[in-house]
């Protein structure tokens, strides 16, 4: 097992979640939803990327690697024992393992998929991409998620991974967390004493960061009904067409004052070409009010390129990604204009 | 097609053997397997990519409760082995230096996995970093930091060869270009991770149950680095989860459990992590091959100027059969009077390649196909009209003096393109061309098993020991063939009921152990040729045997008897079998299920033999004749026989963001004879879908610290079925006077077309060349805007 | 630690000692001996490992055994009843849907849950249903072949 050691609890509620969220904060606590990034996560890679340390080693600091092992505590005289214990140590404060997963498996409140009597939907955290993908009334009013649930991963890790576990993990390329930025998304977040809401497009900070306090866990998310004229789409561009880390993610939803008439409000949501997904903001600009011609639509895709701060990786360049922003939200525009008018 | 003959089993759609055991879960391999008391074990390898070692403390790992052995260099000795004996580069562990990240260091064995896995963290070793080399182009320039002391510049091997005159060709050509193509270094990918069991019994017998292709070169290995006599060790194959060529190397994975073994006189096992797939490799090379093509007007190939650098990552393993096969597979299908070849194998800083389906001929396989694309294009000839000009035929010798005994190329270029609708597709291409629809064709050519061993020897390729069921019946086929998952067992299965006229359910095999024959293994695609014309041999034995005894009690000549459907018959019909129904029925009183009838069942007359002469068994030993030139380098890609292999591929381009969708692919392959339809198409479909992923996604990228970015399958793609098309499987049969029954290799050969008529295909699709592989989309688009701003 | 699990295998239901870090997979390969289900990648790339939990394909590498507490746990071996072959079991064997038979098993539990759900899915549905499950021997045309047999029933 490559697993580090951790010990798993499964509260039935959600104040009971909290209350162990706060008990074993000093001890390391993850939630564990899904599992799909979390497990993977943790495991330790056979091959370490960091060479395991104590914490405050000089070699350790410049990076110079020298040893395997480099650091003080191998030259104290410790007991078979307290190896263990030590390597534990320096392991943990490498990786950061938690000492405590929390499953929050059994609690029946973060499930399911809600429309209330306003026309707005809440999904319960839990629920599964699966469940997402394969609701009628999220594929017809709130097109953009249903397009992310297709796109993620494949159906094994859709019938596993929760729509609160992809966007808590706050990864730029999460394909639930780019299309709820577009819809207005709005995370139901719970603490031992408090609720707060958090608009999805606040929520990440940096990759894997997010707003979320100590003792916090999503509860659902919620989206606002969708006015009449309104539409929305999201485009994946990958390398092949299942299993994939996207390159490139675009969401837009997309509200018209009338059919062929200008656009009321629009949001664009960029995945993978920032630390998390980012709002374009300045499509908002180029396109509200205007009548969504080529014109004007080829600019507002401009202004997202403009938006988006792609970097080079493995897995892609930011010439690429940048071009290819502009290119899919000129696409993504033009799809939701069209489901706007209800021709898609 | 189907089936036109008199043969009952073969050439037949027969489920392999091993299908039910698999759709139950039944079968067993060889991570599946554990012992009482067994032992697990953990590889600690190098974080570093180059490094001198100065010294290695493994005391905190020794004294970790659980821990019941620690090795390293010191216990395992620094004794070199490898693939070629001529390069024998490695050792067990490394000692004086690690020359790639994932380099093996140390082993554990330990009462759980977790202990051992925690023991490797607590062995400290201490390093001197060294200047690193990752540029497999520029290795050989000077001033780069050097690997091996024997590997001068890097270069571990190379090949120089010039068949015919290049300057004669090169006078005679009309047109002549030089094209380029690079590749990334790629993996098998394999399902199943390498495992390995190893066990000593009281008289100090290893035996190693392991995920390999190879058992009998792996015995070898093990037998010499271990410092064993080789009748000691014995490799067992249980069933295995794909090689594909990783797995035909002995390594360290497999040492260092049997050392553990030794060590703690315990059954240890040792399973990879995915992660450490990657780590050890032993792959696709990466390839730099430029070309220089002359043709005449006509079309006629006048010569072929070829220079290669592979990249082969620290160590040699298979790349020296590799770089002689990126040269040498060349010479054919296509008639090539001249032909020179300049191949370097160089070595870096990156785990080591090795074989890998195709071997080094893919990558060149693909770039000479491409270059025959722009020739045809320059000539104003369609390309398959100018590839049907230059097909070899049966009867004819290369340049390099590869002699091809059948050769249904032509049969398989027509039938891919009328099955296609190539020329109606393809006229429209001067319409269509860079519209995002595009059609490419290419073909290819492999060995049907290499002809000579790995190590230098006469000895028989394989051996097949076939035995009659004392108490009559059944019959039990021995072989040390490595069935990994191509069916290999099916096919020996279908020649021995064949031959004895028997069902498949009555013929029992019995391979993939050392201990039971010689066989080289499933490397070369060789096994259906070689073990095929074993096993053959081996039941003819039998045959005749029986027919011996049985014609010797009735008075009749042997030849006048046959077996067939499970039953003596005789050439007249009126054979008078009850003396010998009597003795059956004799010996079998109080059994009801007895065989009734005019006719003397197999059971019947197997069980007489027995009585009559003891124990009736049938061997066949198989070796190809002497084969090919005298020159250096002369034994690669020499082969009883050749397979080739036609494909189209349909492709789809989205011309912005430079996505690419497989539509169709149509594929021929020339097999000589199927043994297993099914079988041949599902190499077939197989290769198909390899050669698309290494196409279009497949390639492992490397940090500037040599470390594996992608060593998951995750973020090494590899297609999945969404991604791959409907694949149409067209068999062609050219009857190989050298194979059993005309057989000849489809589990390689069939991979040859696949990347270049994809790549011509996108050619089509977009008007630009791409000749940096993977083709992914970011370089489609990257050529489409190097195309507009040239313009 | 370890803590006490309920697990219903293949109908039958096993209470266990498990620690809590150990995945679904390890639990039953190694505690109830079921080496069906395999392991291809540890982290939920290849599906090799896929069995129904109360009835939902999962790849059991990524799932702990603790989370499957009370579940229905469905793996390979279950299919044949009897020492016969099932429809869908028959058929891989019948048109050769199988080589190396490492991803057998997770094809087939990703196949007998579309087949639940969708008893005459399209070969889109086919293919886009088994896109977790990797195989690098067949090209996947022969296993799409045999789940379409079935389907065409």
């Amino acid at each position: 097992m490559i697993l580090p050691e951790f010990d798993v609890l499964v509260p039935n509620t959600v104040a009971e979640a909290c209350g162990m969220l706060s008990k074993y904060a000093d001890k390391g606590v993850r939630i564990l939803a899904g599992g799909t990034d979390l497990l993977v996560d943790l495991r330790r890679p056979i091959v370490p990327s960091e060479i395991s340390s104590c914490d405050g080693c000089a070699t350790h600091k410049t990076g110079n690697v020298r040893s395997t092992i480099d650091c003080g505590w191998w030259e104290s005289d410790s007991s078979p024992e307290s190896d263990r214990a030590l390597l534990k140590k320096v392991q943990d404060s490498i990786h950061q393992y938690p000492g405590y997963l929390i499953s929050i498996h059994r609690i029946k409140e973060l499930r399911g998929i809600t429309t209330n009597e306003k026309g707005s939907l809440r999904v319960g955290a839990m629920t599964t991409v699966t469940e997402i993908e394969r609701s009628d009334i999220i594929r017809e009013k709130w097109t953009a998620l249903a397009e992310g649930a297709d796109s993620l991963g494949s159906p094994l890790v859709r019938n596993r991974g929760t729509i609160g576990g992809n966007i808590a993990n706050a990864r730029p390329a999460a394909d639930t967390f780019i299309p709820s930025v577009a819809l207005d998304g709005v995370l139901v977040i719970q603490s031992e004493k408090a609720s707060r809401k958090v608009s999805v497009d606040k929520f990440a900070t940096a990759p894997g960061k997010t707003v979320m306090e100590e003792g916090e866990i999503i509860t659902a998310i919620e989206y606002p009904a969708p006015p009449e004229f309104s539409g929305s789409a999201y485009y994946k561009l990958a390398n092949r067409k299942a299993l994939e880390i996207c390159n490139v993610g675009v969401a837009v939803w997309i509200a018209l004052e009338k059919p062929g008439g200008p656009v009321a409000d629009i949001r664009v949501a960029l995945g993978a070409v920032g630390p998390t997904p980012i709002l374009a903001e300045s499509v908002k600009k180029v396109l509200i009010g205007k009548k969504p011609d080529e014109e004007i639509i080829k600019k507002a895709a401009k202004a997202a390129r403009d938006d988006a701060r792609p970097i080079d990786d493995h897995r892609g360049s930011a010439w690429y990604r940048s071009m290819m922003v502009e290119l899919v939200t000129d696409r993504m525009i033009r799809l939701a204009v069209k489901r706007a008018e209800g021709e898609a | 097609m189907s089936k036109n003959n008199s043969y009952r089993i073969l050439n037949t759609r027969l489920p392999r053997v091993d299908a039910i055991d698999k759709v139950t879960g039944k079968a067993i391999y060889t991570d599946d397997m554990s012992f009482p008391g067994m032992l697990h074990g953990a590889i600690l390898h190098s974080p570093l990519a180059h490094a001198k070692i100065l010294n290695i403390d493994t005391s905190r790992a020794e004294r970790l409760p659980g821990v019941k052995a620690v090795v390293t260099y010191k216990e395992a000795g620094t004794r070199p082995y490898g693939v070629s004996p001529a390069r024998y580069d490695e050792t067990i562990f490394c000692h004086d230096k690690v020359r790639y990240t994932g380099d093996e260091i140390a082993a554990v064995a330990a009462v759980d996995k977790d202990t051992a896995l925690e023991a490797v963290n607590l062995i400290k070793v201490d390093f001197e970093e060294l200047p690193i080399l990752l540029d497999g182009l520029h290795a050989m320039d000077e001033g780069q930091p050097q690997l091996h002391e024997r590997y001068k510049n890097n270069i571990c091997a190379k090949v120089n060869w010039h068949f015919g005159d290049i300057e004669q060709g090169r006078k005679d050509s009309h047109i002549i270009r030089t094209d380029h193509i690079t590749s990334k270094m790629q993996d098998a990918a394999f399902l199943e991770p390498q495992s390995v069991v190893a066990e000593v019994d009281s008289h100090g017998n290893l035996t190693m149950w392991s995920s390999t292709q190879a058992p009998h070169y792996v015995q070898r290995t093990l037998a010499m680095a271990l410092n064993m006599p080789l009748h000691k060790v014995r490799v067992i194959k249980p069933a295995v989860g794909g090689g594909f060529g990783p797995k035909a190397s002995c390594s360290t994975v497999e040492l260092a459990t049997c050392l553990l073994a030794l060590k703690t006189g315990k059954p240890v096992k040792t399973t990879f992590d995915r992660e450490q797939v990657f780590l050890h490799s032993r792959a696709r090379h990466q390839f730099f091959h430029t070309m220089t093509t002359g043709v005449k007007k006509d079309g006629t190939l006048s010569f072929l100027e070829h220079h290669c650098i592979m990249d082969g990552g620290a160590y040699s393993s298979f790349g020296i059969a590799a770089v002689y096969y990126a040269g040498s597979l060349l010479g054919g299908p296509y008639r090539l009077k001249n032909m020179k070849y300049d191949g370097y194998r160089v070595v870096t800083n990156k785990p080591a390649c090795g074989a890998q389906r195709g071997h080094g001929a893919v990558i060149a396989r693909a770039t000479f196909e491409v270059q025959l694309d722009r020739i045809a294009e320059e000539l104003g000839m369609d390309p398959i009209e100018l590839r049907l000009k230059n097909v070899m035929e049966a009867g004819e010798t290369t340049c390099n003096e590869l002699y091809v005994s059948s050769f249904g190329m032509k049969e398989a270029l027509e039938a891919v393109r009328d099955s296609a609708a190539w020329k109606k597709k393809r006229t429209l291409a001067g319409k269509t061309r860079g519209t995002g629809k595009g059609i490419g064709a290419a073909c290819g050519f492999f060995v049907s098993g290499a002809g000579y061993p790995i190590y230098r020897s006469k000895t028989y390729h394989c051996t097949v020991v076939t035995k009659v069921d004392e108490v009559g019946g059944g019959v039990t086929v021995t072989s040390g063939a490595a069935d990994i998952g191509q069916g290999s067992d099916t096919v020996l299965a279908m020649i021995t009921a064949e031959e004895l006229g028997l069902n498949l359910d009555d013929v029992k095999v019995v391979s993939g152990d050392s201990s039971l024959s010689v066989d080289l293994g499933a490397y070369s695609s060789r096994t259906t040729l070689m073990t095929g014309h074993a096993c053959k041999d081996a039941a003819r034995d039998i045959k005749r045997q029986i027919l011996e005894v049985i014609g010797g009690k009735l008075n009749i000549p042997p030849e006048k008897l046959d077996l067939k459907d499970g039953k003596v018959v005789g050439i007249n019909n009126d054979i008078d079998f009850s003396a010998l129904r009597e003795e059956y029925l004799q010996e079998h009183k109080g059994f009801t299920d007895l065989p009734d009838g005019p006719e003397l069942t197999f059971r019947e007359a197997s069980r007489i033999a027995f009585l009559e002469i003891g124990s009736v068994v049938g061997t066949g030993s198989y070796r190809p004749p002497k084969l090919g030139g005298s020159f250096k380098g002369a034994t690669v890609g020499t082969s009883p026989a050749f397979g080739c292999s036609a494909q189209v591929a349909e492709v789809s381009v989205d011309l912005e963001t430079g996505e690419v969708t497989v539509d169709n692919i149509t594929g021929a392959h020339d097999c000589g004879f199927a043994i297993n339809r099914t079988q041949v198409e599902g190499q077939m479909q197989g290769s198909m879908m390899m050669g698309m992923g290494e196409a279009l996604m497949e390639q492992i990228i490397y940090n500037d610290k040599g470390r594996i970015m992608n060593a998951n399958l995750a973020e090494y793609k590899i297609p999945t079925s969404l991604d791959v098309p409907h694949l149409d499987a067209i068999i062609v049969e050219s009857n190989e006077p050298h194979g059993p029954y005309g057989a000849k290799e489809v589990g390689e050969g069939a991979i040859m077309p696949v990347i270049p008529s994809i790549l011509n295909a996108i050619y089509d699709a977009t008007g630009v060349r791409i000749d940096e592989l993977p083709v992914t989309p970011e370089r489609i688009i990257e050529a489409l805007k190097k195309k507009r701003e040239n313009k | 630690m370890k803590k006490l699990v309920t697990l219903t295998v293949n109908g039958i239901t096993h209470e266990l000692a498990v620690e809590p870090r150990r995945t679904l997979l390890e639990v039953i390969r190694e505690d109830l001996g079921l080496t069906g289900s395999k392991k291809g990648c540890g982290i939920g790339d290849c599906g090799a490992c896929t069995m129904l939990v109360d009835g939902v394909a999962t790849f059991s590498c990524l799932m702990l055994a603790i989370q499957a507490d009370g579940c229905n746990v469905e793996t390979v071996e279950s299919l044949a009843e009897n020492g016969k072959l099932n429809k869908l079991q028959r058929s891989f064997v019948d048109l050769g849907a199988i080589q190396c038979g490492y991803c057998t098993p997770g094809m087939l539990m990703t196949a007998t849950e579309l087949l639940r759900r969708n008893p005459h899915p399209s070969e889109k549905e086919i293919r886009r249903s088994l896109s977790g499950n990797l195989c690098r021997c067949t090209g996947y045309q022969k296993i799409v072949d045999a789940i379409k047999a079935v389907a065409g029933e």
